[in-house]
Parts: C-alpha cells; sequence; structure tokens
C-alpha cells in the first residue's frame, strides 16, 4: 500500500499515525517523507531527537533534503510549534508542504500535556485551507489510552500501521475547551507585584529579576524573564484594560512567572501567528511563546491567568 | 552647577552664565560662585543676555553662537568652554519645548566632537515632571532618576545616535516623541544606534524604533550588550533590522 495522501494537495491533511513499534514508525514516515522528497515538495520533520535519528539512518543520503528539527528542543514550549511551521509554509509559497510533527511524547509532563493537546487542537485551524499536510506520529504503545483518544479528537484522520480512516471522535473545539484548566495554587512564597500602571514595570522587572537570579535562574534566562514579565503584564494593561498581578516562583524545576488579569482572551489563537512585518500591534503573547519552555493559560469571564515556565534544571 | 563651572575653570575652560534679566543680575548670580570675580576680571568668566523670555529658540543660529562662542575662546588661550544656562522661561509653552528639544539634539551633536560644553537648568517647581522628562531624556545624563531613558548624539561618528537605559509601556509616548524631536542623522544611509548602554526594551518599543527609521526608508542597525532585542527582531521576523551584539557593556 501506498501510504502517502492522494495526489490532489489542495486542502490541509492532518492525520494521527498510531505506531506501536520502531518498524511501524519507518513504515508510515518514510514513505510519507520519500514521496514528497520524489515530488518536489518541502519537507520538515520535527520529531525527538532519538526519533530523528532513526529516520535519518532509514533515509540514508535523502535526510539531508528534508529540514530536520528535534522537538523537544524547538517545540519544547508547544505554544511555539505553529507559529514556526506557519513561517516554514510560508518560505514555500505555493508549493505543498509536508511536516511531520510528534509534539506528544512518552516523557512529556502531566503540567506540559494539556498545552500540547490544545496545541494539536489549534492546528486544525490555524493551518485550515493551506495546501500542507501535517503528520503527527503518536506511540501507541507508549503512551496512555487517554492521550491517544485525545490524539484521535484533534485529527480529522487517523492513519495505523494497516489502515487508515476519518476518526468518528473528532472534535477539536472540546480539546481546547477540556484542557482550558484552571491554575490553581501557587505557592505561599510566590512573589507578588501589582502592576496596575506602566510606571509599575520598571521597579516589578528589577526585583522579578532579582528573586530570578537568587532562585538559580543563568543570567541570560532572567533576561528572557524580564521580557517575560514585561509582556504578560503590558498585555494586561493593553488588552485587559485593567491591572495585572505578576505572581514569580520556583517549581524545583522551572522558575514560573505567572500573570493574572480580569480580561478574557477570546482568540485561542493568539500568540501563535507569525507577526507579518505590516502588523505592528501587540505581539506579546508570540514573545512569551517564543521565550519561555512552556506556557499554561486559562481564561473565563473572570479572567486570564497565564504561566510562563523556564527551565532551571 | 557651582562644580560644573569651577571644574570648568580648573581645566582652562572659560565658562559662562546665560540667562534672563539685566546683566547686573546676571553677574551677582555668577558672583555668588566662588572663584568668579577673579576669572571674570581676566575675561575667563562671562555672562550671557539671552533675549526676552516668551521666545522661540532657533535651534541652529543658537548653535552656531555657541560654535561661534567656542573659537572665540580658544583663541583667546582657553582650552574650551562650558557654559550653564537658565532654560525655565525657553520651554512654557508646547511650541517652545518642541523648538528646545530639537535645539537640545543639535548642540549635543555639536558638543560630541567640540570642546565646548553645557548645562541647561530648569526649575523643577515651576515646569510639569512631565516636560521636565521631555528634555531630561534628551540628555546623555540627568539627574532626574524617574527619566527610564536617554537618546542623545553620539560622541563617535560612526553612530546615528545612543540609546540608554529602560523603555517599555511606560516610556511609549516620551520615546516616540525624542524620536521625532531628534531626527538622528543616517550613517551610510542607516540609522545606526549606539544601544549597548540599553538595559531593557519591550516588544512595542522596538517596533517604534523600527518604525521611525522605516518611515526615514533607513535600514535600522542597533549595536547591543544584551540579547533581548536580538531574541525580539527574531521572534517580530523584521527584515531591515539588524542587531549586532557586543560583548562590552557602556553605561
Amino acid at each position: 500500500m501506498n501510504p502517502t495522501t492522494s495526489a490532489d494537495h489542495d486542502e490541509f491533511v492532518h492525520p494521527a499515525l498510531l505506531y506501536r513499534t520502531d518498524a511501524e514508525y519507518l513504515d508510515l514516515l518514510v514513505p510519507f517523507i520519500s514521496d514528497g522528497l520524489a515530488a518536489g515538495d518541502p519537507v520538515a520533520v520535527i520529531v525527538p531527537g532519538p526519533r530523528l535519528r532513526q529516520l535519518d539512518a532509514a533515509l540514508g543520503v535523502s535526510a539531508e533534503r528534508v529540514h530536520r528539527i528535534d522537538m523537544t528542543v524547538a517545540g519544547r514550549n508547544p505554544g511555539r510549534i505553529i507559529p514556526s511551521v506557519l513561517h516554514f509554509a510560508d518560505t514555500h509559497p505555493g508549493r505543498h508542504v509536508r511536516i511531520v510533527g510528534e509534539p506528544v511524547w512518552p516523557g512529556r509532563s502531566a503540567t506540559e500535556y494539556p498545552a500540547c493537546a490544545q496545541h494539536e487542537a489549534l492546528v486544525n485551524t490555524s493551518f485550515a485551507g493551506r495546501d500542507i499536510t501535517i503528520a503527527c506520529p503518536y506511540d501507541a504503545a507508549g503512551l496512555d489510552p487517554g492521550t491517544i483518544a485525545d490524539a484521535r479528537a484533534t485529527h480529522p484522520l487517523v492513519w495505523e500501521a494497516d489502515q487508515r480512516y476519518s476518526s468518528a471522535e473528532y472534535a477539536p473545539d472540546r480539546v481546547v475547551a477540556r484542557y482550558n484548566e484552571p491554575l490553581h495554587h501557587s505557592p505561599a512564597d510566590a512573589h507578588r507585584h501589582l502592576i496596575a500602571a506602566p510606571t509599575d514595570l520598571r521597579p516589578a522587572r528589577r526585583a522579578i529579576a532579582d528573586r530570578a537570579s537568587a532562585l538559580g535562574l543563568p543570567a541570560h534566562r532572567v533576561a528572557d524573564l524580564e521580557l517575560i514579565a514585561t509582556e504578560l503584564a503590558t498585555n494586561s494593561l493593553v488588552h485587559a484594560d485593567g491591572p495585572c498581578e505578576l505572581r514569580v516562583w520556583s517549581d524545583g524545576r522551572d522558575i514560573v512567572c505567572e500573570g493574572r488579569d480580569t480580561g478574557r482572551l477570546t482568540d485561542p489563537l493568539a500568540g501563535r501567528r507569525p507577526a507579518k512585518p505590516s502588523d505592528n500591534s501587540g505581539r506579546g503573547l508570540l514573545m512569551i511563546n517564543d521565550l519561555a519552555d512552556l506556557v499554561r493559560t486559562y481564561t473565563s469571564p473572570q479572567g486570564t491567568t497565564i504561566r510562563a515556565y523556564l527551565r532551571v534544571r | 552647577m557651582r562644580e560644573f563651572l569651577t571644574e570648568g575653570l580648573a581645566i582652562g575652560e572659560r565658562v559662562g552664565w546665560a540667562g534672563f534679566g539685566p546683566v547686573t543680575r546676571l553677574v551677582d548670580q555668577l558672583l555668588a560662585v566662588e572663584g568668579m570675580a577673579e576669572a571674570l576680571d581676566r575675561g575667563a568668566a562671562q555672562v550671557v543676555p539671552l533675549s526676552a523670555t516668551g521666545a522661540v529658540i532657533e535651534p541652529s543660529a543658537q548653535v552656531r553662537v555657541y560654535a561661534d562662542a567656542t573659537a572665540a575662546a580658544l583663541a583667546a588661550g582657553f582650552t574650551g568652554l562650558r557654559v550653564v544656562a537658565e532654560s525655565t522661561p525657553l520651554v512654557r509653552t508646547a511650541t517652545q519645548l518642541d523648538a528646545f528639544a530639537r535645539y537640545e539634539h543639535l548642540v549635543d551633536q555639536y558638543l560630541a566632537g567640540h570642546p565646548f560644553s553645557s548645562m541647561c537648568v530648569y526649575d523643577g517647581a515651576e515646569l510639569a515632571q512631565g516636560v521636565i522628562e521631555q528634555l531630561a531624556c534628551l540628555h546623555p545624563t540627568s539627574n532626574q532618576d524617574s527619566v527610564g531613558f536617554h537618546l542623545h548624539a553620539s560622541t563617535a561618528e560612526f553612530f546615528s545616535g545612543t540609546l540608554s537605559g529602560e523603555l517599555d509601556l511606560s516610556t511609549a509616548d516620551l520615546f516616540t516623541t525624542a524620536l521625532d524631536r531628534t531626527a538622528l542623522p543616517l550613517r551610510g544611509m542607516e540609522l545606526v544606534v549606539d544601544a549597548r548602554g540599553l538595559d531593557f526594551i519591550d516588544h512595542r518599543s522596538l517596533l517604534r524604533l523600527f518604525d521611525h527609521a522605516r518611515r526615514r526608508s533607513a535600514p535600522l542597525v542597533l549595536h547591543v550588550s544584551r540579547t533581548g532585542p536580538a531574541r525580539i527582531v527574531n521572534v517580530l521576523d523584521v527584515a531591515d533590522v539588524r542587531v549586532e551584539l557586543h560583548q562590552e557593556r557602556v553605561a
């Protein structure tokens, strides 16, 4: 069986590839990549490093023609995957683009996973109408059944080693809503700063930088945190038209910077569209997604909470 | 102000006190500074009566006045000229303030390459804080801690100007006004900004700077000592911006 998509590429194709063994992984992906290269399609493979090496070995010299990226680095924060893939697609206008994207792997933490699932769901609206295929491998043997059920809800198509079918469970909006989970429990020792006016930004930024340094964040990441904290609070002042409470703490593995305001985030794709040169409106969330190792969001009619995580160890 | 003048005398400069009102008032004010009686006698100190209060300064003409006075001081054997100028009556109206801010920037460019220095004195009790900030941000240094940033001419020909401090939403309007007033000179068709003393800039402020360059059809070149601006440029994917990272921070 030829496991590639049909020759008629005029719409977005987004299958979940459920594999159970290394052999199935290669059987599903190598033809998809090779056929793309043979057709002259731009191909990008964004998967965890060990999987990248398996594909490299199987593809041989043609691997050099594939844009290869380690997902555990580039996509550590799932919130920055869509902008980078859109950017890749935009650099090949008028061409059918093939992407292999594996943002979920065994080892993703419980804190990371909701952002991964929302990312997968939002891919559908982000690429709707584009001439692109994004194939997302899922390790059906290593991931828990709930994750595989989510994959069936976030992908309109399912490809397995021996069959392909439309997903009867496809319901991406429900996944976005389900993982819009309240973010409680910032620790009692979190440092808090109320940003009620633009002049509050500078002193809060300095205090947050000092706190993060004391908590072990390296200097170059402290600079990123200063930008994250400022962009979070600026977003509240500009878009929520109200104050922002910034909280900073360490959870042992990450420095967490949280912004709370009373605005509601109505655009689920905010922070996931690449900036257009002509568009000078706020790009704060895009900045935060790029700088942080993970971004979690909870929005409701009562307000919005955004947490940015910066890995310390 | 006293220290500024006596320091000038100590290094062989001619010093001046430029102010409003009758010459006798200006002389009396200068004599209140120790050592000025002797300096006045030998021509090392001078008073400069300024034109009527309420006047709008003519930026380039005023810079020429100081350029001529600096040349005269050098011809008379002094090492240079430094002037303290009473500036409050020149910035009371919006028109005055706009012209004066442009003058400040022009004279900044002149003093970057000549043995001339000046100190503007403002009456903090009379002027609104916003006015003081609009002026203070155009000086390399000021005694106004509340001003987040400074934008001024560079001492190096290579740069269009120097930008230091911190830029965020609190400086948004001030920064836009400062960019328009200074109209930094282009270098080789590019806007080359020495931002090695820039401690922080948010993405909106960077876009503001980029916008200013774009309106002047000039690519923007930013020399920085921190990685933040490069990260922003990378994420925003803006064309015609180059960020050059330097190891050393310049205060």
